[in-house]
């Protein structure tokens, strides 16, 4: 499969010295959703500024699909990327309509489509900072969708939204992102594990982990989540030596090499001891758990 | 040979920005006030108190010897060669730049400029419609004030249609200069009071070098000379501006 974004031992150092990525490679293939994750500093907007154009890399290169961002073939490319970025501030004096026609002109095409698609019919008159937020994020989600683009680099397009909005902003997102390319940066664990089957995480702006979620998931530590009637503090004191626990409300996760080997002989010890088990499931690791462990 | 032709995305951002240019119309009606007074209103008045007669000793207070004030006898002479062109350059200056100034500052203080970086346009674009969009709405704004200055100046004194061509000359390239330099510092200014405040400087300096083109320069020439100088400025300002930006200088 052909490469749609790549990153090449790139640094970024802006002009106050400080370091924002530092010779981080890392590649998406045509098709794959990436999201990119990191905590607040640790390079997401500035790897999506650089593909957008508007930053330049200190050293290394960058590719957007296929084509080196300083290179003559990049505005072409740039024609067949579709951006959201993050947190934009809203034109007073432009309409929805004034706007969503600038951004049609731009790629040499009609807005008609995509006003439909999003539900933005009737706000058209209105002007872009008097819409809710919710709506502003539509309008611009669907500037980027106006040409149908190959390519859509999405920066935190939920962050700032209340839970209503942002789950109408998200179900528009799983619709667009099908049978695209995407890369997705975002401190929203769960929108990136619901719309994601790629992970790149930055951290101090390197490059930490990268790979497919299944795969990283099963690399991740496995767990055993068990419930007793008679409390935690009991199965705790039961399970002394088995290995690394926590108590999570009423429940205790027990870390295994192996849930679905080990459940058998955890139970069998448990209702030995004359407890009342009335839960013992394997748990798989989540991101939320994939990204604590690579960040620290 | 053909005339350049803008491209594509400039032509689209040049719409953009003229439509919220007019989106206003308090501010399209305000704008006219400073212009008014200083291509109509002034020289009305001076025309006027000449006709009048009320100022006739003036010519008579005019340093001998001074290449630009030699063969200025009457007091219509006096206007049409030495306070007009203050006037011409003036307005030139004063109408666009605050415009110019805030395009600029605007788009970057409410982040709107992340909008159009989303979007396949390049920096020099859009500093490109920018300035194509202030020069049209500045010489909207002011040809047709300069118009009636025209008639005025054709009605009541001596002076032909050359004399009013060369002043054209003068308006638009006081026009050019001021939208570069007022870009440039709109750009190199972190907000819009520094780059009012730099633009409000960068008058004192001009309307010095005006007043010595027309104090050493005879004649219609002060006009070409002071125009040659005014469009060097503006064309510079242009050229450092999309050398020195970048989406990186813009954003941050």
């Amino acid at each position: 499969m052909a490469t749609a974004l790549a990153f090449q031992h790139v640094t970024k150092r802006f002009r106050n010295g400080r370091v924002a990525l530092s010779d981080v490679s890392w590649s998406i293939a045509e098709g794959r959703r990436t999201c990119l994750l990191g905590p607040n500093g640790a390079g997401k907007s500035t790897s999506i500024r650089i593909l957008e154009g508007a930053l330049r890399p200190t050293a290394g290169s960058a590719e957007l699909l296929g084509e080196p961002i300083e290179g003559p073939g990049y505005a072409a490319a740039r024609m067949r990327t579709g951006i959201v970025p993050q947190g934009p501030g809203m034109y007073a004096d432009l309409t929805a309509r004034e706007y969503l026609r600038f951004a049609a002109e731009l790629y040499d095409t009609r807005p008609d489509r995509v006003i439909a698609a999003f539900g933005l019919r009737d706000h058209l008159r209105t002007r872009l900072a008097e819409l809710s937020g919710g709506f502003q994020r539509r309008v611009v989600l669907a500037a980027a969708l106006v040409a149908e683009p190959e390519l859509l680099l999405l920066d935190e397009p939920t962050v700032g939204l209340d839970p209503k909005a942002g789950r109408e902003v998200h179900d528009y997102l799983q619709q667009v992102m099908r049978g695209r390319t995407v890369l997705l940066c975002t401190h929203n664990l769960a929108e990136a594990e619901a719309l994601c089957e790629d992970v790149i995480i930055l951290r101090d702006g390197q490059v930490v982990v990268q790979g497919r979620l299944a795969d990283l998931r099963r690399g991740a530590r496995s767990r055993l989540r068990l419930a007793v009637h008679q409390g935690p503090e009991a199965l705790t004191a039961r399970l002394d030596g088995i290995g690394p626990m926590r108590v999570d409300g009423r429940s205790v996760l027990l870390e295994v090499a192996d849930p679905e080997r080990e459940a058998p002989a955890v139970l069998r010890r448990l209702l030995e001891a004359g407890l009342d088990v009335y839960e013992c499931t394997p748990v798989q690791a989540s991101l939320e758990e994939v990204f604590l462990e690579a960040v620290g | 040979m053909k005339p350049p032709r803008l491209s594509r995305a400039v032509r689209v951002l040049l719409r953009k920005e003229l439509r919220q240019f007019l989106r206003s119309r308090t501010a399209v009606l305000t704008g006219l006030m400073l212009p008014a007074l200083i291509m109509v209103i002034a020289p009305l008045v001076q025309l006027a108190a000449s006709a009048a007669g009320t100022a006739q000793r003036a010519t008579s207070t005019l340093p001998a010897g001074v290449p630009g004030m030699s063969g200025l006898t009457q007091l219509d002479d006096l206007f049409l060669y030495v306070t007009f062109p203050l006037f011409f350059v003036l307005a030139g200056l004063m109408t666009p730049s605050l415009a110019a100034t805030h395009t600029v500052i605007s788009e970057r203080e409410r982040r709107s400029i992340e909008l159009l970086v989303a979007l396949p346009v390049s920096v020099t674009d859009i500093l490109t419609a920018k300035t194509a969009a202030n020069l049209l709405v500045a010489a909207v704004t002011l040809l047709p004030l300069f118009a009636i200055n025209a008639v005025a100046v054709l009605t009541l004194t001596q002076a032909g249609v050359l004399y009013v061509l060369a002043a054209l000359v003068l308006v638009l390239a006081s026009l050019t200069a001021s939208i570069g330099i007022s870009l440039l510092l709109a750009l190199v200014a972190r907000d819009f009071r520094t780059a009012n405040n730099l633009n409000g400087a960068f008058v004192l300096p001009t309307m010095i070098m005006t007043g010595l083109c027309v104090t050493l320069v005879p004649g219609l020439w002060r006009f070409l000379v002071l125009a040659l100088l005014m469009l060097a400025l503006g064309g510079l300002a242009y050229v450092i501006a999309v050398r020195w930006l970048t989406f990186e200088r813009y954003l941050t």
